[in-house]
């Protein structure tokens, strides 16, 4: 009797990583919504900045920007290119759902969570250019103002090379996020929403009642690593009033970092196995 | 032996159960009408064929293997499930590029099936501009951008006019004439009766009546009649 072999399938050859990035980058650079959503975050930014600048040194404005205090206060308008970075990191992810376009993706990769790895390095890398673009912007803007008034610069080098470090890292893990929560809730209206409200209001919200929490909200920490400090980036009552001293880089990249993982691992165990019909 | 391969397929969608231990098998070359009423299961099948969608129970397998185990799915497999998978601000050739570079498939190809569905005009304009039938002939592109071995399509004449679904036809017939193999959903009889060479029909998630088109019609019924016919049996 001959014993029949029967040759081995070829096994499933996953679609390399950086290409998988690449694809998520053309899928977010073929759409007009980013140039739309980095505008925005631009305008607002810039909008704030000189409101601020406009007002600086006048009887109940901000500090005047003689100083080292006065002419930090006017960068913190760069916090719009975190929070946009962020929903930015929505729309990547539960833009899928919306335009039904997951059905696609998995066909292509049917490994989701290859495809929400791709996703948040995406993210990253979009959010990294959010945050990085408005800063510089917005610095130049703002300190278009100080030497029009005739001040000399008052932040050194290094501490501006650190907050642009900031907003580019604190972005990119913004962005991160994004994706992460688009993901786990699929739904872009609400998660879109949701992110403005729990920034704008509920962490305004904590941060002012309870000071010693403030420095470990992710948007707090993330504007802490742009350089904000602890409170000036808050809406509300919460505004300005901190007691706490803000994390150090290291270990707000780190909480940020941690969040994202925590939520990717949440994910990748629960909604992106669900169902696409 | 079969290309496409169903064993035992189960579905509930909580109290209703979608597909009900459904088994048929497509062979290659062929081009197979999957066929049943509104509601009959067809797109929850053909979703857990192509492990969108996951089963309570059974198998279904392409080339012998789950569809997400399949090396390189794209070149084994093109699907058209929903003719509204497009992002509308994207313009129909960004989206074959994020296609093509997904499949690995040669970029040159982009323009080959757009010149091939009749979009190479319209390959500029953004998708949300599109008409129905527009977007199912995006959707054969799509399919076809990395020249699979195995095409699965779901409704794929709906919104055509009558020239489209011609086309459609000329299509189906010359890719299964260069040897490749058809699963062809529809609940339109009249539509896919002059193209199919078997079918599978369906009902309430339960496999109705599998077999050739000649045999389903050899007592001088048409395809649309012993369809009914088969359809009112199971339903007794």
């Amino acid at each position: 009797m001959t014993a029949l072999t029967v040759p081995a399938a070829p096994a499933a050859r996953p679609t390399p990583l950086p290409r998988l990035v690449r694809i998520e980058l053309l899928k977010l650079t073929s759409t007009r919504l980013p140039y739309g959503l980095l505008a925005t975050s631009l305008g607002l930014s810039l909008l704030f900045t000189i409101l601020e600048a406009a007002r600086a040194g006048t009887p109940n404005g901000p500090v005047a920007l003689t100083g080292y205090a006065g002419q930090s206060q006017i960068v913190t308008g760069g916090v719009w290119g975190l929070i946009f970075a962020s929903v930015l990191g929505v729309t990547v992810s539960s833009g899928e759902f919306r335009h039904h376009t997951a059905t696609l993706t998995y066909l292509a990769t049917p490994s989701r969570s290859r495809v929400l790895a791709a996703k948040a390095a995406a993210g990253a890398v979009a959010g990294a250019v959010f945050g990085l673009t408005v800063y510089v912007i917005t610095l130049a803007v703002g300190f278009s103002f100080v030497a029009a008034r005739g001040y000399h610069l008052a932040i050194g080098a290094g501490t501006l090379a650190d907050w642009g470090a900031g907003h580019l890292v604190g972005a990119a893990l913004l962005g991160v996020i994004g994706v992460v929560v688009g993901s786990l809730v699929r739904s872009q209206v609400a998660t879109v929403t949701g992110v403005f409200v729990w920034m704008i209001i509920i962490e305004s919200l904590i941060g002012g009642l309870f000071n010693a929490a403030r420095p470990y909200l992710p948007y707090t920490a993330a504007t802490a690593l742009a350089g904000t400090p602890l409170g000036a980036a808050s809406f509300g009552p919460g505004r300005g009033a901190s007691g706490a001293a803000p994390l150090p880089f290291a270990a707000s990249t780190a909480l940020l970092a941690a969040i994202a993982l925590a939520g990717a691992v949440i994910a990748a165990r629960t909604t992106i196995r669900r169902d696409v019909s | 032996m079969a290309i496409i391969h169903v064993q035992g397929l189960v579905k509930r969608f909580g109290p209703v159960t979608a597909v009900d231990d459904l088994s048929f098998t497509v062979k290659p070359g062929t081009i197979t009408g999957f066929l049943g009423p509104n509601g009959a299961g067809k797109t929850t099948t053909l979703r857990m064929l192509l492990g969108l969608v996951a089963p309570d129970a059974g198998t279904a397998t392409v080339n012998g293997q789950p569809y997400a185990a399949l090396p390189e799915p794209l070149h084994q497999v093109g699907a058209v499930l929903e003719a509204s998978s497009f992002h509308p601000g994207r313009t129909a050739r960004a989206h074959l590029r994020i296609q093509a570079l997904a499949a690995d498939a040669d970029a040159s190809r982009i323009e080959d099936v757009l010149d091939l569905v009749g979009l190479a005009d319209a390959a500029g304009r953004r998708i949300g501009g599109f008409s129905l039938g527009m977007r199912q002939r995006l959707g054969l592109a799509t399919a076809l951008l990395a020249d699979p071995e195995v095409l699965i399509l779901d409704e794929p004449a709906n919104g055509l006019d009558p020239e489209g679904v011609r086309w459609l036809r000329g299509l189906l017939r010359g890719f299964a004439a260069e040897g490749g193999t058809v699963l062809v959903s529809s609940h339109m009889l009249a539509e896919v009766a002059q193209t199919i060479d078997s079918v599978v029909i369906i009902d309430h998630g339960h496999l109705v009546a599998q077999g050739p088109v000649t045999e389903m019609t050899a007592n001088g019924n048409d395809l649309e009649e012993a369809f009914f016919q088969l359809t009112r049996e199971t339903a007794r």
